[in-house]
């Protein structure tokens, strides 16, 4: 008696789900976008205690490319500083101005771990500093000092992006160097080429990934 | 005293020259080998005079017999070999001691029973300790402030020094070998009814060695030092009598910085300590003590147009009155009990103000033999303090014998060490990287100074959270064991420790500044645990043979970076460049500068026929971690680990013509270096050794 009951419930639920997805006319969701980026080159001049200057490499996650656009970017790269394309400037020469409304918050976890956004956590960039804190153990890397000198990404940093666009994407930088050695010695590998890993979700409004 | 090649070569052909002599000549063989007493005394663990072999606390002596036949020349060379501790290198080149896991700066090291001043960075570097006027060397372990107060958290080690002996004599002792390092020490004693006096002179120098030939600085630069103590003890009457020593140290050291910035650094120190014991029956007697210290250390740097590029200096003094009483109602029961003051003073480089501590402090300790065959020890002291909360440090112990052959102890224990003037008035700022560290004290007046000559971006921890004081490191230590005498011959001892530390204090940043860096300051934070076990075995298989062994399993971690393990917080790489993955509980390895396992192998034999003896010593240290190399700033599996290592010394004494004794050896046989971790292994070293008696 308890099975056909049963049976029936599921038979119903069925039913009526399917019956609504029929009546829904939205146009079929975009497959979630997992790409790596090598060897972006975002130079800077000037630093360690000099003026900084120098064009930031630019990123659009819509095309997966990057961008000479003053607008139609994400995020932007110049040394070891990342930018997004909201808030205001901090200032620097060259610095371009911020157009729409990106933001960023740090998760900690891995790219498989972080699958969900947390709208409230968006941050962008501001006139006293920049949304990823730069600075050694501040953001996204440590730097080692003497002797080896390396610039290497901290484990279990994600940053989750909110485009230009409102859409949403998780990165996770892998290398500062060329080619993205296994283990980088700056007396051979030369910077600042960034390697990252990316997941884009391109539909609107879905926090998850 | 003048060593160059010469007379080192001159020195080695007269050793082997006497050598082979003596060898034809057929010495009388007398047994020099006396067994051992095996009811040696200890003083450092009650202050009272106490039988080691029934003493229910973790301690250990090392005789005068066991250095001079390992031939070390100071306290570092002699300590590494105990079970479960070793010396750690400091940044500023000294070397402190590591007990049960615990840093440097949580064992008191005392001289006579007063301690020793001078950790200008929380070190004490126990290089500057000559063991030529050692009489023995006593290890207590687990907390000990109940006696001692501060800085006694891991244990206390008591370097016993010459007392007079009857009549007129002395010995001088001269060793030679690699990097030039020459130690000659001289001790003179005279004692004849009330008077008895002691002179000792050591002088001590090394021209240093190298690890790294690539770059243009030495590893340690050459530097010479003298040690001068000298003693008098006078009995007024049998129950009356008087002690007074005085040492002075002084060390000169080449400072080199870089190709261009070249330097000297020199310490002095002084120590004066009168003792006026008096006896008024069988059952009290009492002890009036006073000792003064006072550490000085300056360095300078000069250009290479010789204008001083920079300098620094400091002055530490510490004054010590105390009375003691001891009241003994039988031989079954035994009380001490002590009133003291503590007052210190430091003048440094970089400091908001001169500080000056004043510390009165009381203690009470009841020692007894309930029975037969348990004994129970209970003790506390309290300190009160000018500059931070007065603390209480009580402490209980109880042995019992189960059989003639084995007996359990335990004692529970409380330790503190109080935060130093650096930790409290440091103001500081790196001239070449910038940034800036601040005593806790220091934190609420130079942060706004430094935000009115805008150097600060922004506020991390307000400068609110600076009201209040700084507390005290405390720590709860527990150590269970057991003596177990197998046969007459075979001893062995078992003790398993933990030592719970509390406000731990670290530096954290407060600020950010504008030029990039940052501003640190001290707070406490951090429970941090070491526990583990300890296992000596002594085997006497032959009268001419001891055999000695001794191994510790040792686990040190901070229960913070634990959780966050636990809690799944914590992240690596495979390597630098590959996607990060969580890592597990079991991934966190624990606090750096720890190895899990070290044991030493040590073994004495003497041939009485050549009256001579010789030793092999081996010590073994496993993996450890300097540094978090993966980014995640705990030591964990995947960080790079210095290797563990093994280190052979070997050792030849020969007596001739009774007062006449030379000696060979070779301490770390295999030429263990590691040129990027280890800056205090100088790699094998080869000496010779000529005692004389007078």
């Amino acid at each position: 008696m308890k099975t056909i009951k049963f049976l029936t419930l599921v038979a119903l639920f069925i039913g009526f789900t399917s019956c609504s997805s029929d009546d829904d006319n939205s146009t079929p969701l975009l497959e979630i976008e997992s790409e790596t980026i090598s060897n972006l080159h975002a130079p800077q001049t000037g630093g360690q205690g000099q003026p900084v200057s120098g064009q930031f490499a630019k990123f659009n996650f819509e095309t997966g490319k990057t961008t000479i656009s003053d607008t139609d970017w994400d995020i932007a790269f110049r040394g070891t500083s990342i930018i997004v394309n909201g808030g205001t400037t901090l200032g620097t020469t060259d610095e371009p101005n911020r157009t729409r409304e990106a933001g960023v918050y740090i998760a900690n976890g891995t790219m498989a771990s972080i699958t969900s956004v947390d709208t409230s956590l968006f941050t962008q960039d501001s006139g006293t500093g920049y949304a990823i804190p730069t600075g050694s153990g501040n953001g996204w890397y440590t730097y080692a000092g003497p002797p080896t000198h390396l610039i290497t990404p901290i484990p279990g940093k994600i940053f989750v992006f909110k485009t230009r666009n409102g859409l949403y994407a998780k990165v996770e930088i892998l290398s500062y160097y060329k080619n993205a050695p296994a283990n980088p010695d700056i007396t051979v590998d030369v910077t600042p080429y960034y390697t990252f890993n990316y997941v884009y979700q391109p539909n609107a409004s879905v926090t998850t990934f | 005293m003048i060593l160059n090649k010469k007379y080192f070569r001159i020195y080695f052909s007269l050793f082997f020259v006497s050598y082979s002599f003596s060898q034809e000549i057929k010495v009388v063989a007398t047994d020099s080998s006396k067994t051992e007493n095996l009811d040696e005394v200890i003083i450092t663990a009650t202050r009272t005079i106490r039988q080691l072999s029934s003493l229910p606390l973790p301690a250990q002596i090392i005789s005068k017999r066991d250095i001079e036949r390992s031939n070390s020349i100071r306290l570092n060379d002699i300590l590494n070999e105990q079970t479960g501790l070793i010396t750690i290198p400091d940044f500023g080149g000294g070397e402190g001691i590591q007990l049960q896991g615990l840093d440097s700066q949580y064992t008191l090291i005392l001289v006579d029973g007063v301690p020793l001043v001078g950790r200008s960075a929380g070190t004490l570097d126990i290089s500057r300790i000559t063991v030529g006027n050692i009489k023995q060397i006593e290890v207590v372990k687990g907390a000990s402030s109940s006696l001692y107060g501060s800085e006694a958290l891991g244990g206390v080690i008591n370097i016993i020094t010459e007392t007079p002996k009857y009549g007129f004599n002395g010995n001088t002792n001269f060793r030679v070998g690699a990097f030039n390092t020459a130690d000659l020490s001289t001790i003179i004693n005279y004692k004849k009814k009330k008077l008895g006096a002691t002179a000792f002179l050591n002088r001590y120098s090394s021209d240093g060695y190298d690890l790294n030939k690539a770059d243009d600085l030495k590893t340690v630069d050459p530097f010479s030092n003298y040690t001068l103590n000298a003693k008098v003890i006078y009995d007024f009457t049998d129950a009356t009598s008087l002690f007074v020593s005085g040492k002075y140290y002084t060390q000169n050291q080449d400072y080199i910085a870089s190709s261009t910035l070249k330097g000297e650094s020199t310490i002095n120190e002084w120590n004066s300590h009168l003792k006026l014991s008096h006896k008024y029956s069988e059952k009290w007697s009492s002890y009036f003590e006073f000792y003064t210290t006072k550490y000085k250390a300056k360095d300078y740097l000069d250009d290479e147009n010789n204008s001083r590029f920079s300098s620094s200096y400091y002055n530490q003094l510490l004054i010590r009155p105390e009375i003691r009483a001891t009241y003994n109602p039988d031989d079954k029961n035994a009380f001490i009990g002590g009133l003291g003051l503590n007052h210190e003073t430091l003048d440094r480089t970089d400091f908001t103000i001169q500080p000056e501590f004043n510390s009165p402090y009381l203690y009470l300790q009841y020692d007894g033999n309930l029975t037969e065959k348990l004994n129970v020890i209970i003790g506390a002291r309290f300190d009160s303090h000018n500059k931070y909360k007065s603390q209480f440090s009580p402490k209980a112990a109880i042995r019992y014998e189960l059989n003639d052959n084995l007996a359990i102890k335990g004692s529970v224990g409380s330790g503190f060490k109080a935060p130093d003037f650096r930790q409290l008035y440091f103001d500081f700022t790196n001239a070449t990287v910038g940034y800036t560290v601040l005593g806790y004290n220091a934190v609420s007046t130079a942060i706004p100074e430094l935000e009115a000559q805008g150097q600060i971006a922004n506020i991390i921890v307000p400068v609110s959270e600076f009201q209040q004081q700084l507390n005290p490191e405390n720590s709860i230590s527990i150590n269970i064991g057991f003596d177990y005498m197998l046969s007459s011959v075979l001893k062995l001892d078992l003790n398993l420790f933990r030592n719970n530390i509390s406000d731990l204090i670290d530096t954290r940043i407060i600020a950010n500044k504008t030029n990039g860096q940052n501003v640190f300051s001290y707070y406490n934070v951090n429970k941090v645990y070491t526990q583990g076990l300890e296992f000596n075995t002594t085997w006497k298989p032959i009268n001419q043979l001891k055999i000695s062994g001794g191994y510790q399993l040792l686990f040190a971690k901070d229960t913070t970076a634990e959780n966050a393990f636990e809690k799944g917080d914590v992240f690596a790489r495979e390597n630098p460049s590959s996607p990060s993955f969580q890592l597990k509980k079991e991934d966190y390895f624990g606090l750096f500068n720890r190895s899990r396992h070290m044991a030493n192998l040590k073994l004495f034999y003497t041939i009485p026929k050549w009256d001579m003896n010789t030793n092999i010593r081996g010590t073994f240290r496993s993996k450890y971690g300097l540094l978090d190399s993966n980014g995640n700033n705990y030591l964990d599996t995947y960080d790079n680990f210095v290797d563990g290592y093994t280190i052979i010394d070997f050792a030849i004494n020969k007596s001739f013509y009774e007062n006449y004794q030379l000696s060979l050896g070779i301490d770390n046989l295999f030429h263990f270096t590691d040129s990027q971790n280890i800056s205090n292994i100088a790699g094998r070293i080869i000496y010779g050794k000529l005692n004389i008696q007078f």
